[in-house]
């Protein structure tokens, strides 16, 4: 099989290279590389501490049951055990909507029970086996459907709908179904995927005196710094998160889970640094998830392919609890990815006793895109209209739902373009069907309503002998090479070589207002601040260099360690340090407010090739051609590799992710990397990045907007549109199985294209 | 894990009076399937035994006239790599290759991977008392059930996980024993036996016994093998199901067939009865086709994994028409294939 990936393609299309700011350092590598390739970046899970204590969390095993009694006695007399913590001795601290830090119910298998610390792993195994727990079980319901049924134990109050559905409408959906010619009218289902990022959740806690310092693995240090201090009641500058590397996230790690407050208070307990990180079984099982989803759509066409009508009625599976963080909007790419007059969405949440659902790599958009996309192709079938003509004849030149003129309002148009040339689109030719093996291929598109950054995000840019830049964020680098972006911003907006920067980062105690790495907002929220912050740096730099130089400062330009004056004289940053003395030269650069009159959206186009055995049922994904707008790419290897690990995480909610519980005791069955099976480097196709370097000036003065998460958001679609395409089985439900696609390919002839003849 | 005692014998005779002593006693080779067990409290030996480091238990590949002996110790990597094995025992070193991993396939050892235990989620998950594991009911029955399997050998519905076992079940391998008590020797179909009460493991093996060798006889002269394996992703999967077949023809009529199916029972699965009527005649079409069918009679799928007899049919088809040097004949079952733009 061929496994081959190309880094990129040759070069993006969009801005002249020779216009393009960051045509230098485009391919700049990362700046931690060889701190990673060594072995010598430091991770949460790499702290040592003197007197450093490891930390497990006892787990409930049941699904919901209420807990009578707890014997810690037996745990807390092993020799080498510190603490012990439980209900019975931790402080009462609420936690998410209904519950507490240690809740006398336990509402999925794996809600935390207690925790201990010792003096090695193996003693705090031993001490969690020697807890006691008397539990009563309680009914549970373990899927959407059994908790929606009547009679239906409760999770939480009276019913397991959390919440009313949420509800948006626009025009009149009744009329839009009445004036359809075609309707598509499906219910497709999504599965729970879970994250499995490389590096599990996890921390280091530790106490000097009133403060706290926690060594975590999160996506947000100011967030975590600040929910920390309200769960514990003390005051937010008695608390230092720290994160200097990180083995991603992918959204599961934005919030504040139990295990970093418990590591907190073991430590305290026990007056010692505490060690606390997950193992894969304990990250499967209680760090959140992809909400599984129930969505029926309705779309209603004209003959031409105009839309009149989108309606969904979706459910969303929260879990046991909401876990906070961003939410999962499965319904808002219904209402923005085409224009369309008469749109209605209405999303209800559901509890069931099984791990909390958060926020996983866009939201909700995953999973709406697949059934939006799938009906599409379906109606572009029906209508026999090219896929992508249909969709041209639907493009949404606006923000429908803000009522706003998109920043780049043309650029999704242009990833339909660009995709379709470098994949081939109206030139593939089908290999002849002689096998078992079929091809066939496949579009989709997607928006994201992430992307575009937003305040709050403060950088610090400092002038440091002998003549060096130091720039500081507090934001953190999750894996995606946040650190060598913001550097490479800053270098190309002071006019100076990256090697003369210093990059700090991943630091509360910077004091430093910063972004989540969430919403795919990081750089396109700092890189404008760092403009700010140069702006004002180099300014004062020519200030004084003009002071030294007895020149105008409008005659003088700053270069890589001197300054430059018209005049041909020139000063360089060490002198010009000696003579500041004391004196130093720094700024603070802020985000902007985004213009309130424009909507920033990033969105993108994938096509794929698939290879169906139609009679063993394995799918293969051939290739995949991904565009997508992200502005102007500062880092060209950057973005790739964010596309490429978002089209394999893409294919693995296709093809083979998805957790298993077992349908009686709620237990997860696969909470490992043997069988919950990412796609290996086995499976991975070619992957084609046909960039697009579209400055968006429009949306911020760097022309920049996130990447983390948009190429995640068409994947499943496309996939689903190939194996259609090659063996002309339509699938509503992922993962698209062996066993799935052996009982559609065995099943009775593939269901009628659209239910035009519906009764109105 | 539980805590345990570590011993490293000097020889094998050492080894065997080792495990002779106590039940709490398991030999570790690569450790691939017992050190997981272990960290899950599956297995919970008082006494580890290393034998990866004996000097008379063999890590060698020997072929002669008669057939191969491999080692206890050969690891799967090895078999993989073997020119000659590939030569001779084709379906055997592609086994071996299908099997997890690169790095795993360089620890795990052919006597591990005959005994290594299922890999059924019940069996391996703490949480579940299932029969395997002593208790009194298979949970997979009644619970998630699409990796289990469709013929029914007793209380336990866990698959047989091993590639390379299907392969050699296929080739009539023997295997070698010592015990405490002196050697023996097993056809590969007689070592390994469904689990039964009194005997909650997939295997004739004693508990002072170690498997020290595996014997393949070299096949008559004309004869192909083939391993095929359907996993659920490319790589590092157990099989779905799978086929290892190993055919001889006397000019156009079979002379000999024998099949084995992984994936779908406690142990392999040999393809007996419905084959052998084929035997003297030519490997047309529709009797592969119907032999395929006659494969899975007596099958009980359960709720979730009926999907593994067309697969298991597929398969046995595309290795029969692949032996008989015919191009695998598309044996369409999809509906009539759309055709549309673009």
């Amino acid at each position: 099989m061929q496994t081959l990936v190309r880094p990129s393609d040759t070069h993006a299309s969009g801005s002249d290279p020779g216009l393009d700011p960051y045509h230098a350092t485009s391919a700049a590598g990362r700046i931690e590389g060889p701190d990673k390739v060594s072995g010598r970046a430091r991770y949460s899970a790499d702290v040592r501490l003197p007197g450093m204590l490891w930390a497990k969390i006892l787990r409930s095993p049941h699904a919901h049951a209420r807990i009578h009694d707890i014997d810690t006695g037996a745990a807390a007399a092993l020799p080498g055990v510190h603490a012990v913590l439980c209900y019975r001795n931790a402080p009462d601290i609420p936690w998410y909507d209904h519950g507490r830090l240690f809740d006398r119910t336990v509402r999925f298998a794996g809600d935390e029970v207690a925790a201990v610390a010792a003096d090695s792993e193996a003693t705090a195994e031993e001490a969690l086996r020697a807890i006691r727990v008397t539990y009563e079980p309680l009914p549970c319901v373990l899927d959407m459907a059994s908790a929606l049924a009547p009679g239906a134990p409760a999770i939480h109050g009276t019913s397991n709908r959390a919440g009313d559905p949420a509800i948006e409408q626009r025009g009149n959906p009744r009329r839009g179904l009445r004036e359809a010619e075609l309707i598509i009218d499906r219910v497709y289902t999504t599965q729970v995927a879970l994250h499995n990022a490389l590096e599990p959740h996890g921390c280091v806690a530790l106490w000097q005196d009133e403060r706290l310092t926690l060594y975590a693995s999160t996506q947000g240090v100011n967030t975590l710094r600040c929910e920390v201090a309200d769960k514990l009641s003390i005051p937010e500058r008695q608390v230092r998160v720290v994160t200097e590397h990180m083995g991603g996230g992918f959204g599961a790690k934005q919030v504040a889970w139990k295990h970093d407050v418990i590591a907190a208070l073991l430590a305290r307990e026990s007056a010692r640094p505490v060690h606390l990180m997950l193992d894969r079984h304990a990250e499967n099982l209680a760090t959140g998830n992809r909400n599984a989803t129930r969505q029926h759509l309705r779309i209603g066409a004209k003959r031409d392919g105009t839309l009149t009508t989108i309606t969904a009625r979706i459910e969303i599976q929260i879990g046991a609890y909401r876990a906070g963080g961003e939410t999962s909007s499965v319904d808002g790419i219904y209402h923005s990815l085409y224009a369309c007059r008469n749109v209605r969405t209405e999303q209800a949440v559901v509890y069931t006793n099984t791990g909390p659902a958060v926020a996983f790599r866009a939201p909700g958009y995953v999973e709406g895109n697949f059934a939006l996309e799938s009906a599409l192709d379906e109606l572009a079938r029906a209508l026999n209209i090219d896929p992508i003509e249909l969709r041209l004849r639907n493009y949404a030149e606006t923000d429908q739902r803000r009522r706003k003129p998109y920043t780049s309002p043309d650029s999704l148009r242009r990833t339909y373009a660009r995709v379709s040339e470098a994949f081939g689109w109206r030139r593939y030719v089908r290999s002849v069907d002689s096998g078992p093996k079929r091809r066939g291929i496949g579009f989709a598109a997607h928006d994201w309503v992430g992307g575009g950054g937003s305040p709050p995000g403060k950088v610090r840019l400092t002038l440091v002998p002998p003549g060096r830049f130091r720039l500081e964020s507090a934001a953190q680098d999750i894996g995606t090479g946040t650190r060598t972006a913001l550097a490479q911003v800053c270098a190309q907006a002071l006019g100076v070589d990256i090697a003369t920067l210093d990059i700090a980062l991943g630091d509360s105690n910077l004091q430093l207002a910063s972004p989540t790495s969430a919403g795919s907002a990081t750089l396109a929220t700092l890189a404008p601040a760092i403009h700010g912050a140069a702006d004002q740096v180099r300014k004062r730099v020519l200030q004084a260099a003009a002071e030294l130089l007895l020149e105008p400062a409008q005659a003088l330009e700053l270069r890589t360690g001197r300054v430059v004056a018209n005049s041909g004289r020139e000063l360089s940053l060490r002198s010009l340090c000696e003579h500041l003395g004391r004196r130093t030269i720094t700024a603070i650069g802020k985000r902007a407010a985004n213009r309130r009159s424009q909507s920033i959206r990033t969105c993108g186009a994938q096509c794929v090739e698939v290879e169906v055995d139609i009679e063993t049922g394995e799918v293969r994904v051939v290739r995949v051609v991904a565009s997508h707008d992200c502005g102007r790419i500062v880092n060209r290897h950057l973005v790739a590799s964010q596309v490429m690990g978002g089209v394999m995480q893409g294919i693995g909610f296709a093809l083979t992710e998805a957790r298993v519980v077992d349908p009686r005791s709620g237990v997860v069955l696969n909470a490992n990397l043997e069988d919950y099976k990412l796609p290996t480097v086995a499976d991975t196709p070619v992957i084609i990045h046909a960039a697009l370097d579209l400055a968006d000036t429009e949306a911020n003065v760097a022309g920049v907007k996130g990447i983390g998460e948009p190429p995640i958001i068409p994947t499943a679609a496309a996939i689903a549109n190939a194996i259609f395409d090659a063996v002309g089985v339509r699938l509503y439900n992922t993962p698209f199985s062996v066993c799935g696609m052996l009982e559609k390919l065995s099943g009775p002839p593939h269901a009628r294209m659209c239910d035009n003849d519906e009764p109105r | 894990m539980k805590p345990f005692d570590y011993a490293a014998p000097v020889n094998l005779d050492h080894s065997l009076r080792a495990l002779a002593r106590g039940r709490g006693t398991r030999a570790l080779a690569g450790g691939t399937d017992l050190l997981a067990l272990m960290k899950a409290r599956v297995a919970s030996p008082d006494v580890l035994l290393n034998v990866k480091q004996l000097r008379d238990l063999s890590r060698d590949i020997a072929l002669d006239e008669r057939g191969a002996s491999l080692g206890a110790l050969v690891t799967l990597a090895d078999i993989e790599l073997d020119p000659a094995i590939a030569q001779a025992f084709p379906a055997l070193a592609q086994a071996a290759a299908s099997a997890a991993t690169p790095q795993l396939r360089n620890m795990a050892t052919l006597g591990g991977t005959l005994l290594q235990r299922p890999r059924c989620w019940y069996f391996r998950s703490e949480r579940f008392e299932c029969w395997l594991k002593g208790g009194t009911e298979c949970h997979a029955r009644h619970g998630e059930n699409q990796f289990h399997a469709v013929f029914d050998t007793g209380c336990c519905r866990a698959v047989h996980p091993s590639d390379v076992a299907c392969a050699l079940s296929a080739l009539k391998a023997e295997i070698e024993l010592r015990g405490s008590h002196g050697p023996r020797r097993l056809a590969i179909g007689e070592f390994f036996d469904p689990p039964r009460e009194g005997r909650r493991v997939e295997t004739v093996l004693r508990d002072d016994e170690l498997v020290v060798a595996v014997h393949v006889p070299r096949p008559a002269p004309g004869s192909r093998s083939i391993y095929l394996k359907a996993m659920d992703r490319a790589a590092w999967a157990f099989a779905l199901v799978s086929v290892a077949a190993c055919l001889r023809m006397d000019e156009d009529r079979v002379a000999e067939l024998e099949l084995v199916l992984g994936g779908v029972a406690t142990v392999p699965w040999p393809v007996g009865e419905a084959l052998r009527h084929l035997v003297g005649k030519p490997l047309a079409a529709r009797a592969i086709a119907e032999a395929a069918r006659g494969a899975l009679a007596g099958a009980e799928p359960l709720r979730m994994n009926a999907y593994k007899l067309p697969l298991a049919q597929a398969l046995i088809r595309r290795a029969l028409h692949s032996l008989a040097g015919s191009a695998s004949e598309a044996v369409s079952l999809a509906p009539e294939l759309h055709r549309g733009p673009p």
